[in-house]
């Protein structure tokens, strides 16, 4: 709200009270606020709510048949929403979250601005994809928001947002690594009438497709989210005949009343108190080499929840997004994680937070910063702190702890490939994010391993490609897809797989392809794992040149690792630029899940059958597992030799090597109060809840300081983190643990800057 | 006199229907008899034979043919007793049935679970990794080999696998349907190891693109194709050995046949069988009723079932998915819409009542069943609410707690909502009903169909006593309820009138302007492919009809529409002609201005179906004749129920349905006792007995 370009702030929309929302629509604009409603009965009540829930359902599948983008058939990129006149969210789909996560504020700002001129009328709808403005999260998610009137009055709106692949901008894919702001990235453009009494305007969808590099696909899409408005519209609109449109409003806002009241009422059942997290985006644009922190306390008191992102750093590079980014972030996470059970009536469940922020940050940034990267960037970064605050609290409430998970997959793996396929003597220009990195591990929970290459927790319902429609769609050819052993975060709880993908150019390619790379999350790991739970994999692409078998051209055999194939590595960065070429191999492995709980912990028959499943390496097994597994069985012996003499280790680089471990046993500690699985409060002292052994006082955090605390290589975690931080970043990076100083069960095991701040949360209530 | 024999193998039951092709048909029913089923079977069939007075080598020696489906083959695969199988894939993709495209967590999943986002999760793996193994091959996506396939590697692989003892081995390569070569020297090479494994090739049993489905179904094709293979061989030779003159059939989850000594091979094609069996009785009935447009439902205890026939045809879908993971057969589109009579009323937290998705099954059963149950069900409701009696179904079944079933309604329902327990039992019977109505109604209009230009059938225990409910926001004209000899073996008598139905197609992605010529060198092709297909029925036809179809899309598009051509020559006309046919039918589903020319129309697949009448019509017998409409003749006794939360609890006629008569009518409130349901007509609704038995409801708003 402070852009140092003059005007620029009229485009920035944010929440606010409804009278003051009112006052700046135009008169001109009749409202159906249903202030007459009556009660409306149980059934009629159930009745219209499955209904809006199949509505949304129905748009979800009229724009995955009619839309030719890869992101939306394959990948599910997509989502929907209905909302009441003044755009609060009634019903939302499961596709991609962050999508609906500031729709409201998209509605809501045309609503102060469209509504005089060019007008709001009946068969209009709108074409939105200016990050500050809500809506998408950057300039690539394209909205068209679709105002419903009964009887001349705006009864409501339905929205679909889809992410395009291309919509200009200096490099293919509409995001540039090395933008210096928003003009060097594709053009936000405010809401715009793009049907006018039912008609789609040509002159408009021309100005719209004539921007891409892809304008056929642009173009359709652009008819699919019109397509599934006005069917969602129609449909509404029945339903607003046979039942009127006051019980149908009422049904609305009691929809969003009532998960308010769920999510509230849940919260009160929560201890009340403040916790802390901080991360890190790694590089902010091509050639930096800087740690950027987000820094978020969240305080829980009564049934309301307060986000406070004051500390994090200062706008820059490509690292940015807007206000509406922001809070998709917290949404996208919020709703998976503490609305689960709760019907996404997102409208009701938004007003159970709020925000707290400095301007000019990077999860809060003025025009004209680049903000391109902003949902795979600082909002997911926001977003992944989010749910590791939310997990403590629930890990702290015994009837909460199945709500507790590990931190997934802590951003995508974007890798936009683009060129002229020439296969079979063609030259077809195409632009394309490799998707085979949405399947992501799930991170643990307390009962439960996290989920193999499961997906998104943003996107419910997410989706990779089949190899065979990639191979269909562009000139590659994929020498392997597969799991990868040993990416998962150790712990108690194993964090789910991520995988690996290689790529080759097919024979027939004859020119080389375009690679715009970013992720963040190959040095500071952000899929962390809780409770002393190790992260996932390091994030890692690479290229490697002048492979044995260029484009497998005369191959007799396959490369089934990286050592197969040849040739030099080059290291991909956080944020950057490359080429594929004909001898060239494209290596993506995205990142898996955390783990939850000490891996030492595990019982060495898990262990066994994750080595069996080939989801774990025998040798992983035995050094960060400390489990012995020779011929598809647990050596005991030496399996507690091996658990021993880790735990010792443990205690030396504590600087502890004089105290010989006290042994695991589990004790009853009646009367304690459990913190997470390792700590319990017992009347004001923190203790271990598997050796007993009195840490310290829990107020002001000060068993913080007792723990045993080891700094050393981020390798130490396991085979699965990246061995030279200092290919990507200037900062001295460690693997922290911190141990019970009794057993050296690990409370708290990261991958960290060595200036990272010691865990600083307050259980106010259960102190 | 010729037969025609339908028989369904259930989970519980096994059902049998003849037919003489004259008006005479008879039904059975006999427990099925896990693991030997053919002696079930055997049984039934004379059973039928006892029915027709005859000896069952008589029987057996006029049948034209035996239509069979049954639930085994679906049911071990959901409940995981499968064949122990391998798996070989291309080197470098073992992994793409346990990455699943990363959807497996919710493939399947309805909505409200998709939401729970951290209660779901991936399915067990099909087969263990151990037993996935990978050899050295390559084929591209033109079906050029760029690898060779590495033979002694495929010997080793195969080896090990046999020496792991696997019941089968699942071939599936990469771009095997565009060339298939690779697979089939893969199952060469088993076979020299071991000439008798099962081997399933993912190009003959799924020729689709997308890896991941075509791997899920040829896995479990091996796993469910060994045990059908020791299920038939046994079955055909017995009733060979009896004398059956025609072949053994075996119904397709796409609605026709195949032999029983091939359908082992192709058995993920048949694991729908039985759910086809209902809907293609409701397109018999339909034909016979001059019905055009039809919505079935099959309620019973657990699952509603709704299929759709449009235009006499029922509503095909490309595949299913079992246990979250997709099967690549085709099958008529049987929507699985939430709970049936057993269905579970609950509270959730948010104050809302709630039915199903959880069933109280067989077992326990309904609170009122006194078999432990003490969750209320729908079931319970229809007791409280008079529209079931205490004594149970006519059919001599055990009879009903009230007791019970007000018990468990007061504590789960009506105490949690401050209702009373009439009020509560009332509240479940309506929720119900609109909750399944808008599920149906969602499954029609999705399906690009209104549903004012319908009829509904209901049948299966729990439909009839519901039907006119969830029929009522429809907009449906009228509702049949199939009462005749087949009400309680609807689905065995689908069978019975089942067609053989046949497909085949050929992929060439290519776009318009498609030459005239190009196209009827396809169609040529594949009309002689099909025309081996039949013969190789050993059935004697009649009336084949063959229908020509296209998968078209706008060129940038990844999602294909078929398109049905005209049956007409194709000339220098029919390119434009298909490419309007496509643009209106696009138009129709998506709405009008959807369309999207200037990208350009491609054709991706071509197909042909063939289907053949098999000489034999299977039509239901008409029933006597009703003096008058007044049915008063046939009333059972007079008890106090309530259908609407708006009327309450009245004096309401009972009706015997063994003594009605065509041209009865019901005049809504009334119940119909039927030996193995109850029908319900509420206040504002008539029923009509037609003909054949069948009660019609009618809405009086319409009339």
């Amino acid at each position: 709200m402070t852009s140092k370009i003059p005007g620029a702030d009229e485009f920035t929309s944010r929440p606010m009270p409804r009278a003051e929302l009112l006052a700046q629509i135009s008169p001109s604009l009749p409202l159906h606020t249903g202030d007459d409603a009556t009660e409306v009965n149980a059934l009629t009540y159930e009745v219209v709510r499955h209904r809006l829930w199949a509505i949304t359902q129905e748009m979800g599948e009229t724009l995955r048949r009619m839309s030719g983008s890869h992101v939306v058939t394959e990948s599910n990129d997509f989502n929907f929403s209905i909302c009441d006149e003044l755009g609060e969210q009634v019903q939302v789909g499961t596709y991609n979250i962050g999508l609906i996560g500031s729709m409201d504020l998209a509605i809501t700002w045309t609503l102060r601005h469209r509504s005089d001129n060019p007008g709001i009328e009946e068969g209009d709808m709108f074409l939105c994809n200016d990050p500050w403005i809500g809506g998408g999260l950057h300039q690539n998610d394209a909205a068209v928001l679709a105002p419903i009137f009964h009887e001349g009055r705006l009864f409501g709106w339905t929205t679909a947002i889809a992410h395009q692949v291309d919509l200009g901008g200096p490099r293919p894919g509409s995001f540039d690594p090395a933008a210096q702001d928003v003009f060097g990235e594709a053009l936000p453009t405010p809401p715009m009438k793009v049907v006018r009494g039912g008609v789609l305007q040509r002159d408009v969808a021309d100005a719209w497709v004539r921007r891409s590099r892809l304008p056929h696909l642009v173009g359709l899409d652009l008819r699919a989210k019109i397509a599934a408005n006005r069917g969602a519209a129609e449909q509404i609109l029945r339903l607003i005949d046979k039942y009127g449109a006051d019980t149908v409003k009422s049904v609305m806002r009691r929809m969003t009343d009532d998960a308010e009241r769920r999510l509230r009422a849940k919260l009160e059942t929560l201890p009340n108190g403040t916790w802390s997290a901080v991360g890190y985006q790694e590089q902010s644009r091509s050639g930096d080499r800087g740690l950027h922190a987000i820094k978020v306390a969240m305080t829980k008191e009564g049934d309301k929840l307060v986000f406070d992102f004051r500390g994090t750093a200062e706008q820059t590079g490509i690292i940015n997004c807007p206000y509406p980014g922001l809070r998709a972030g917290i949404v996208f996470t919020m709703l998976p994680l503490l609305a689960g059970d709760i019907p996404w009536a997102a409208g009701g469940l938004m007003r159970c937070f709020e925000i707290v922020t400095d301007e000019d940050t990077i999860t809060n940034a003025s025009f004209p910063a680049a903000v391109g990267k902003g949902p795979f960037g600082p909002a997911w970064g926001s977003g992944n702190l989010v749910a590791e605050v939310l997990a403590k609290m629930l890990d702290a409430e015994p009837d909460h702890r199945t709500d507790v998970q590990s931190i997934c997959n802590g951003t995508t793996d974007l890798c936009v490939v683009s060129g002229v396929d020439t296969r079979g003597g063609g030259s077809k220009g195409f632009v394309s994010p490799v998707f085979d990195v949405m399947a992501g591990g799930y991170g643990a929970q307390v009962h439960h391993d996290g989920v193999d290459t499961g997906g998104r927790l943003i996107i419910p319902s997410a989706r990779a490609p089949d190899v065979e429609m990639t191979e269909y769609l562009y000139p590659l050819v994929a020498l392997w897809r597969r799991e990868q052993t040993d990416s998962g975060g150790p712990g108690r709880q194993r964090g789910g797989m991520s995988g690996s993908v290689c790529y080759v150019q097919h024979p027939d390619q004859r020119s080389s392809l375009s690679l715009v790379v970013s992720g963040t999350g190959k040095v500071a790991n952000q899929n962390v794992g809780l409770a002393g739970g190790y992260p996932g994999n390091s994030q890692l692409d690479l290229v490697v040149r002048g492979i044995g078998d260029p484009q497998l051209a005369s191959a007799s055999a396959i490369p089934a690792e990286l050592d197969d194939l040849g040739g030099e590595i080059e290291v991909l960065p956080c944020e950057g630029t490359s080429s594929l070429g004909a001898g060239d191999a494209l290596y993506l492995h995205w990142q898996a899940g955390g783990g939850y709980g000490d891996p030492l912990l595990r019982p060495a028959e898990a262990v066994r059958d994750d080595v069996v499943a080939i989801r774990v390496s025998a040798d992983a097994a035995r050094e960060v597992y400390g489990v012995v597994v020779t011929d598809g069985e647990v050596d005991a012996m030496a399996t507690a030799e091996t658990r021993e003499k880790l735990r010792r280790r443990r205690a030396t680089g504590a600087g502890r090597a004089d105290a010989a471990p006290v042994p695991v046993t589990e004790p009853a500690l009646a009367g304690s109060r459990r913190l997470d699985d390792n700590l319990a409060v017992l009347d004001t002292t923190v203790v271990c809840t598997h050796c007993g052994t009195g840490i310290g006082p829990l107020a002001g955090g000060e068993f913080v300081g007792a723990l045993a605390r080891r700094d050393t290589a981020p390798t130490e975690a396991g085979p699965h983190i990246w061995r030279d931080p200092s290919v990507y970043v200037d900062a001295e990076m460690v693997f922290r643990q911190l141990f019970c100083p009794g057993c050296l069960t690990a409370v708290y095991s990261r991958v960290v800057p060595v200036d990272h701040p010691l865990p600083d949360d307050d259980y106010g209530s259960r102190a | 006199m010729p037969y025609a024999l339908g028989i369904d193998v259930g989970g519980t039951f096994t059902d049998a229907v003849a037919s003489d092709g004259a008006g005479r048909i008879v039904s059975a029913k006999t427990p099925t008899t896990p693991p030997q089923r053919e002696v079930g079977v055997m049984r039934a069939i004379e059973e039928l034979a006892a029915e027709l007075s005859i000896e069952v080598g008589e029987m057996l020696a006029q049948t034209d043919f035996i239509a069979h489906g049954t639930t085994a083959s679906i049911n071990a695969l959901v409940q995981g007793t499968v064949a122990d199988v391998g798996l070989i894939a291309t080197k470098g993709h073992r992994d793409s049935i346990y990455i699943m495209n990363a959807e497996g967590r919710t493939l399947g999943r309805s909505a409200d679970e998709v939401q729970d986002t951290l209660r779901q999760r991936k399915p067990a793996p099909l087969i263990p990794k151990y037993r996935a193994l990978e050899v050295t091959e390559r084929v591209d996506h033109a079906g050029r080999v760029l690898v060779p396939l590495d033979e002694d590697e495929v010997r080793r692989v195969a080896r090990a696998l046999v020496e792991q003892g696997v019941e089968a081995i699942a071939v599936c390569l990469l771009w095997s349907f565009k060339n298939g070569d690779h697979e089939r020297r893969v199952r060469e090479l088993i076979h020299e190891i071991d000439p008798d494994l099962y081997v399933t090739l993912s190009c003959e049993v799924s020729p689709r693109i997308r890896e991941f489905s075509r791997t899920s179904t040829t896995i479990m094709n091996a796993q469910i194709g060994p045990r059908l293979r020791t299920y038939l061989t046994p079955l055909q030779r017995q009733l060979e050995e009896g004398g059956l003159k025609g072949p053994l059939l075996v119904m397709q989850s796409e609605g026709g046949t195949i032999t029983a000594d091939r359908a082992p091979e192709h058995a993920i094609t048949t694991v729908g069988s039985v759910l086809s069996g209902g809907v293609i009785g409701g397109q018999r009935l339909a034909r016979q009723l001059g019905h055009r447009n039809v919505i079935t439902t099959d309620v019973g205890g657990t699952t509603f079932l709704a299929g759709l026939i449009v235009d006499g045809e029922p509503v095909m879908a490309p595949g299913s998915i079992v246990n979250q993971f997709p099967i690549n057969a085709a099958t008529i589109r049987v929507h699985t819409i939430g709970s049936g009579g057993g269905a579970l009323a609950s509270v959730d937290a948010g104050g809302n009542l709630r039915l199903g998705p959880q069933s109280a099954e067989a077992v326990p059963g309904p609170a009122c069943y006194a078999g432990g149950g003490t969750r209320p069900t729908n079931t319970d409701a229809n007791l409280v609410l008079g529209i079931l009696s205490e004594r149970g179904l006519l059919g001599g079944r055990k009879p009903l707690s009230t007791e019970l079933a007000r018990a468990a309604i007061r504590e789960h329902v009506a105490e949690p909502l401050g209702l009373t327990v009439e009020e509560a039992a009332i509240a479940i019977h309506e929720v119900q009903n609109a909750q399944a109505g808008d599920l149906l109604r969602r499954a029609v209009v999705q399906a690009g169909y209104d549903p004012r230009d319908f009829v509904a059938y209901a049948f299966g225990g729990a439909g009839p006593a519901h039907c006119a409910g969830y029929c009522q926001d429809l907009g449906v004209a009228e509702v049949v309820v199939p009462l005749g000899p087949v009400a309680s073996a609807f689905s065995a008598y689908g069978l019975a009138a089942s067609d053989v139905a046949l497909s085949a197609e050929l992929s060439d992605p290519s776009s318009f302007p498609v030459g005239h010529d190009v196209l009827a060198a396809h169609f040529d092709r594949l009309e002689t492919d099909l025309q081996r297909a039949l013969d190789r029925q050993k059935v004697k036809f009649h009336d084949v009809t063959l229908q020509r179809e296209i998968d078209l899309r706008y060129s940038m598009q990844v999602n294909e529409l078929a398109v049905t051509l005209p049956d007409t020559e194709i000339t220098e006309a029919s390119g434009d002609e298909i490419v309007e046919r496509f643009e209106e039918q696009y138009e129709r589903i998506n709405g009008s201005g959807a369309g999207f020319r200037e990208a350009g129309v491609q054709a991706i697949t071509y197909r042909m179906r063939a289907k053949a009448g098999l000489g034999f019509p299977v039509v239901l017998p008409d029933i006597p004749e009703a003096d008058g409409p007044d049915p008063s003749a046939a009333l059972l006794e007079e008890r106090s129920v309530c259908l609407d939360s708006q009327i309450g609890y009245v004096p309401t006629p009972v009706y015997d349905y063994s003594r009605l008569r065509a041209g009865h009518e019901l005049v809504g409130p009334a119940v119909v006792d039927v030996p193995t349901t109850v029908v319900v007509v509420p206040d504002g609704v008539t029923g009509r007995v037609d003909r054949l038995g069948n009660l019609v409801l009618r809405y009086q708003r319409d009339q």
